[in-house]
C-alpha cells in the first residue's frame, strides 16, 4: 500500500486532538526521529492522545489515509522500534500515564501504557510488593514499551522477563478496534493472543492498558561482588553456580574497562584492577539465602575469586546496583557513541564467546566493553565509538556484524531483550529460515494485515503482506546493514 | 487410517496430504486431553506423535532441554531427575505427551510458584496443517527474537500444528519439596492465611474437605504448619466431567463459596485463580459458568463426554478475527482438529 508522509495531515489531527497535541514543527519533530539506538529516522508528524479513545481515532485516521503509525513510548529502545521512517505519523503514549488500579489481593496493577516502570513499583512499595521486571532504563522506560520489547533486566533471571509479568493488556488494532486481552483471571479460552502480543514492537497493536502482575518482596536479600582475574574464571563461576542447582536472583558481570568507567563515574569502590567482577543477588527466607550464598561464595572461591564481598547494608547494596545499572551513562567518559549488543548463548558457550568478543575488538580496533546479564547468557558487548570518524563507525558495523554471527554460530539468539527493530531485522535470516519467517509474517498479518503500524520493524523486506513500497534508500544511512 | 509417523518430516507430509484431500485429522499424543473442545472438532482419523519420543539435546548446566513432540512426560521427568533437575509441568497426567501438555496449556499443581506452562517453552517446532515445518523461539533461556509463536502454540490445541519439537527450561531440583494436608472445612480463610504468611509456596489447594500445602525450598523452610500433615497431592475432583474455572485470585473466594453452596467437588488453587471442578450434568456446567463469568471470569469444558460438551467454551473470546486468519495461515485447508477451539475455529 501507499505510504502518504504524515506532515501534510496535521489539519486532520487537529479535527481529533487539541492543536498543541499534534506536532508539526520540523525541529520537534527531529526530536521524535530517533530513539536510544544509533538510527535516525524521518518523522512526519507527532500526535499525543491522552485517552484509549483518542488513540484508537488516531489510528483511523491515519488507516484513512494511508499512513504508517509507529507507536512511541519513552523512546529508550535500543533497536530502533520506535524509529519512524519515510515521514510516519509517530503515537506518543507517553501522556497515558496513570496507574489506575492497584489490587493487592492478586497482586496486580492496572496501568497506563506511559507509565514508567519504576514508578509502579514506587507506587506499591508500601504494600511489599514490587514489579520484577528492572531494564536498566527502568526510570526512563516506559510499561508500554516494556510490553511491545519484552524487556529484562538482572532480576528476571529468577523471575522470568516481561511477558511472563503481563496478566491482561488492551490494545487498539490497526483497523481501530479495542481488544481486551487476558486479565487476572487466568488462561482464557482461545489462542494466546496475549501471549503474543508482548514483544509485538508495536507491529501488532497499540498497547493502552496493561495489567501486570505483582512480586511480594522477598523478606531478605543478599547481594555479592566477587572479583576475578579472568573473563574466563568468572564465567567458569556462572556456570557452576547454575549447574550446582542455584539460580540466583540476578547475576550481573561486568569487565575490566566497564569497571573502570563505572568506578570513575559511581565510585562504588569497585576493583579496578580485576579483569571481571560478578555482581550475585540471592533472595529468600534466611535459611535460603544461607544455602545460597554459601553455595555462590564456595563456587566463586573454587574457580579462582580474590574477594567476596557482601555488601553489609541496604545503603552498600544500592551503591553496588546503581553501579551496575549506570554503565551505559560511564561510557560516555570513554567515547561519544556506544553501539549495544544484545545476543544470548547457552551458558554453557559464555567463555568462548565473551574470548571471541576480544579477538573481534583486537581485529577491529574498538573498543568493546562488557556489561551483561550473565545468569541467562544475554551478552551486551559494548562498542565504544566517536560517530564523526566515518572509517571508525564502519569497523563498528564490522565488528557488530561479527560478533552476532559468533553468537549465532554456538546456537544463540539475535536478541535477549532488546527486540529486533529495525537494527536487527535483516539478520533475522541468520536464526530463522524462509518458512519460519513467513510464519511469523502471517502472525503479523492476522493483526495488522494491511501492514500500517511499524512497517519495516522487525522482519526483513519482502516477507510480509501488505507490505509498504519503500525502497531501500528510505533507511538512514548508519542503519543497520 | 490413523497413523503414527516415524521422523518429524513424515508427519508433515502426512500433514500436506490430507490438506491436499481435504481430510481432517486429529493429531495426538498420549491421548490424555481428547474429550476437550467442541465435539465436532476431532476427526476419527488420528495423527499420533507416540513414535516422535526422542531426546534432541540435553545440556543440564544449561537448564534447557530439547526433545520431540510426543516424549512421553514421564520420562522427560526420569531424564532431568538423574541430573537433579525437573520440569514443573509435570502433574500434567499419566502417559501425557510433552508435546499434548504444551498443546492443551496444561499446567502443574505448582504453578503458584513455579508459573504457567507457557513460561517453560523456549522454543518450538511445528508442523503445520499444510506440512510447513516451522521454527520458533530460540533455544537459549531468554530471547525476543521476532514473535512469540510458542506462546500461541501452546493452548492451541493441535489446531495450528502438530508440535513435534520443544525446548523446554528446567528448574534445579530443590532441596526439599513436600505437600500437606490439613482436613477440615474451613480450608478457605486457613489457606489464605497461608498465602499471606508464607514465602512463595509451592501450592495452596483448597477443596471441599481440606486444605493441601505444598512447600518448597530448604529443609528448614518446608516444615509442616500447626495441623497439617504429610500426604500426596490432591486428587482430581469426582466427577464423570472436569470444568476448570478461573477467576481473579482476588475474586477465587467468592467462587469457591458458590461452589460449596451448589456442593460440587472441586479443587482451587488459592493465588492463582483456576478452580477444577467436578461435574455430571450440563446444567452443573451452566451453573459454574454462571457464577465464574459474574465473577468476571469463565470457564472451561477440559475433560468430559461428547455430550457435555456442547458448548466447551462459553462466551466468543475478543479477536476472534484474529484467530480465525491465524487458523487460516497456519491450517489453510482447515484439516486440524477443525472447530474445536471457541468460535468454531
Ligand atoms: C541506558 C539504557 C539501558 C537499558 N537497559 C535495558 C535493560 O536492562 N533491559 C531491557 O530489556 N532493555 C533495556 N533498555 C532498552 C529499553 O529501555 C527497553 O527496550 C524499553 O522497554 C523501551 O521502552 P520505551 O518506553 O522507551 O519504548 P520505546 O523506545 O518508545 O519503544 C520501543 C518499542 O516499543 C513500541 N512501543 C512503545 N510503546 C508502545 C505501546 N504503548 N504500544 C505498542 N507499542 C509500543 C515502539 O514502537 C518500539 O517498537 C535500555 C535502554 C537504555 C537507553
Amino acid at each position: 500500500m501507499p505510504i502518504a508522509p504524515a506532515t501534510a495531515s496535521a489539519a486532520r489531527f487537529r479535527e481529533l486532538l487539541d492543536p498543541e497535541r499534534v506536532i508539526e514543527h520540523p525541529l520537534e519533530r527531529k526530536l521524535y526521529a530517533r530513539d536510544g539506538s544509533i538510527t535516525e529516522g524521518k518523522c512526519g508528524l507527532v500526535v499525543l492522545p491522552e485517552t484509549r479513545d483518542e488513540v484508537c481515532r488516531c489510528v483511523q485516521m491515519a488507516s484513512e489515509l494511508r499512513l504508517a503509525v509507529v507507536p512511541r513510548g519513552s523512546g529508550t529502545g535500543l533497536a530502533g522500534g520506535a524509529v519512524p521512517l519515510d515521514d510516519a505519523v509517530v503515537i506518543s503514549l507517553a501522556r497515558m500515564n496513570r496507574i489506575l488500579d492497584i489490587e493487592p489481593e492478586v497482586p496486580c496493577a492496572s496501568v497506563e501504557p506511559g507509565v514508567l516502570n519504576l514508578d509502579i513499583s514506587m507506587a506499591v512499595s508500601h504494600l511489599g510488593l514490587h514489579y520484577a521486571p528492572d531494564p536498566s532504563s527502568q526510570a526512563a522506560c516506559s510499561i508500554g514499551g516494556n510490553v511491545a520489547t519484552n524487556s529484562g533486566g538482572p532480576h528476571c533471571l529468577a523471575y522470568g522477563v516481561t511477558a511472563q509479568h503481563v496478566l491482561g493488556l488492551e490494545m487498539v488494532t490497526a483497523d481501530g478496534e479495542v481488544l481486551e486481552l487476558g486479565g487476572p483471571a487466568p488462561d482464557p479460552p482461545g489462542f494466546d493472543l496475549r501471549g503474543l502480543a508482548v514483544g509485538g514492537e508495536g507491529t501488532l497493536g497499540l498497547v493502552t492498558k496493561v495489567c501486570v502482575r505483582l512480586t511480594r518482596n522477598p523478606p531478605e536479600v543478599r547481594t555479592m561482588l566477587l572479583d576475578f582475574d579472568s573473563v574466563t574464571a568468572g564465567a567458569a563461576t556462572v556456570g557452576g553456580i547454575i549447574a550446582a542447582g542455584v539460580v540466583p536472583a540476578a547475576m550481573e558481570m561486568m569487565d575490566q574497562k566497564m569497571n573502570v568507567a563505572v568506578e570513575a563515574f559511581v565510585g562504588a569502590g569497585l576493583p579496578v584492577d580485576a579483569a571481571t567482577v560478578l555482581l550475585v543477588e540471592v533472595d529468600g527466607t534466611p535459611a535460603q539465602i544461607a544455602a545460597e550464598a554459601a553455595l555462590v561464595d564456595a563456587v566463586g572461591r573454587k574457580h579462582g575469586a580474590r574477594e567476596v564481598r557482601v555488601a553489609a547494608d541496604e545503603a552498600e547494596r544500592q551503591l553496588l546496583w546503581k553501579a551496575r545499572k549506570s554503565a551505559f551513562g560511564a561510557v560516555a567518559r570513554v567515547a561519544p557513541n556506544y553501539y549495544l549488543h544484545d545476543c544470548v548463548v547457552p551458558r554453557t558457550h559464555l567463555v568462548g564467546v565473551l574470548e571471541e568478543i576480544g579477538n573481534i575488538a583486537e581485529r577491529h580496533d574498538l573498543v568493546i566493553m562488557n556489561v551483561f546479564h550473565a545468569g541467562d547468557g544475554n551478552l551486551h558487548p559494548l562498542i565504544a565509538f566517536d560517530r564523526r570518524d566515518v572509517k571508525q563507525v564502519e569497523r563498528v558495523h564490522a565488528a557488530g556484524k561479527e560478533i552476532i554471527e559468533a553468537c549465532m554460530a554456538v546456537g544463540g539468539v539475535l536478541s535477549g531483550e532488546h527486540g529486533i527493530g529495525l537494527e536487527k531485522r535483516d539478520f533475522m535470516s541468520l536464526q530463522f529460515g524462509e518458512v519460519d519467517l513467513r510464519a511469523q509474517a502471517d502472525a503479523r498479518c492476522a493483526f495488522d494485515p494491511e501492514g500500517l503500524l511499524n512497517p519495516l520493524k522487525v522482519l526483513p523486506a519482502g516477507s510480509r503482506c501488505g507490505e509498504v513500497a519503500l525502497s531501500r534508500d528510505s533507511l538512514p544511512p548508519g542503519t543497520w546493514l | 487410517m490413523s497413523e503414527a509417523p516415524p521422523s518429524r518430516s513424515e508427519v508433515a507430509e502426512k500433514l500436506a496430504e490430507a490438506s491436499a484431500a481435504g481430510s481432517p485429522l486429529s493429531p495426538r499424543g498420549g491421548g490424555t486431553h481428547s474429550r476437550v473442545g467442541h465435539p465436532g472438532g476431532r476427526p476419527a482419523e488420528f495423527l499420533s506423535t507416540a513414535r516422535l519420543d526422542g531426546l534432541i539435546d540435553y545440556t543440564p548446566q544449561d537448564l534447557t532441554i530439547t526433545v520431540e513432540g510426543g516424549m512421553p512426560v514421564d520420562r522427560l521427568s526420569d531424564i532431568a531427575a538423574d541430573q537433579g533437575q525437573f520440569w514443573p509441568q509435570v502433574g500434567a497426567g499419566n502417559g501425557a505427551s510433552v508435546g499434548g501438555v504444551l498443546a492443551s496449556a496444561a499446567s502443574g499443581l505448582s504453578r503458584l510458584r513455579f508459573g504457567p506452562i507457557r513460561d517453560s517453552l523456549l522454543q518450538v517446532v511445528v508442523a503445520t496443517g499444510d506440512g510447513r515445518l516451522v521454527t520458533a523461539g530460540g533455544r537459549t533461556v531468554k530471547g525476543v527474537s521476532g514473535y512469540d509463536l510458542p506462546r500461541l502454540m501452546t493452548g492451541s490445541f493441535g489446531s495450528l500444528g502438530v508440535i513435534v519439537e520443544a525446548t523446554l527450561k528446567l528448574w534445579p531440583r530443590p532441596p526439599a519439596r513436600q505437600w500437606y494436608v490439613r482436613p477440615g472445612a474451613d480450608a478457605l480463610a486457613g489457606g489464605r492465611a497461608l498465602l499471606r504468611e508464607l514465602y512463595r509456596p509451592g501450592a495452596v489447594i483448597v477443596t471441599p474437605e481440606a486444605t493441601h500445602l505444598e512447600l518448597v525450598g530448604q529443609p528448614e523452610d518446608v516444615v509442616a504448619p500447626q495441623g497439617f500433615l504429610p500426604a500426596d497431592p490432591p486428587d482430581r475432583p469426582t466427577g464423570d466431567a472436569l470444568v476448570r474455572a478461573a477467576v481473579s485470585p482476588a475474586r477465587l473466594p467468592e467462587l469457591i463459596q458458590a461452589l460449596g453452596a451448589l456442593e460440587l467437588s472441586f479443587a482451587a488453587q488459592l493465588g492463582v485463580g483456576t478452580c477444577a471442578v467436578g461435574v455430571e450434568s450440563a446444567h452443573q456446567i451452566q451453573k459454574v459458568r454462571e457464577h465464574a463469568l459474574a465473577l468476571a471470569g469463565h470457564a472451561v469444558v477440559e475433560d468430559a463426554p461428547a455430550e457435555l460438551r456442547r458448548d466447551p467454551w462459553g462466551p466468543p473470546p475478543p479477536g476472534l478475527r484474529i484467530m480465525r486468519r491465524l487458523k487460516a495461515a497456519f491450517d489453510p485447508a482447515g484439516v486440524l482438529n477443525p472447530g474445536l477451539m471457541p468460535g468454531g475455529i
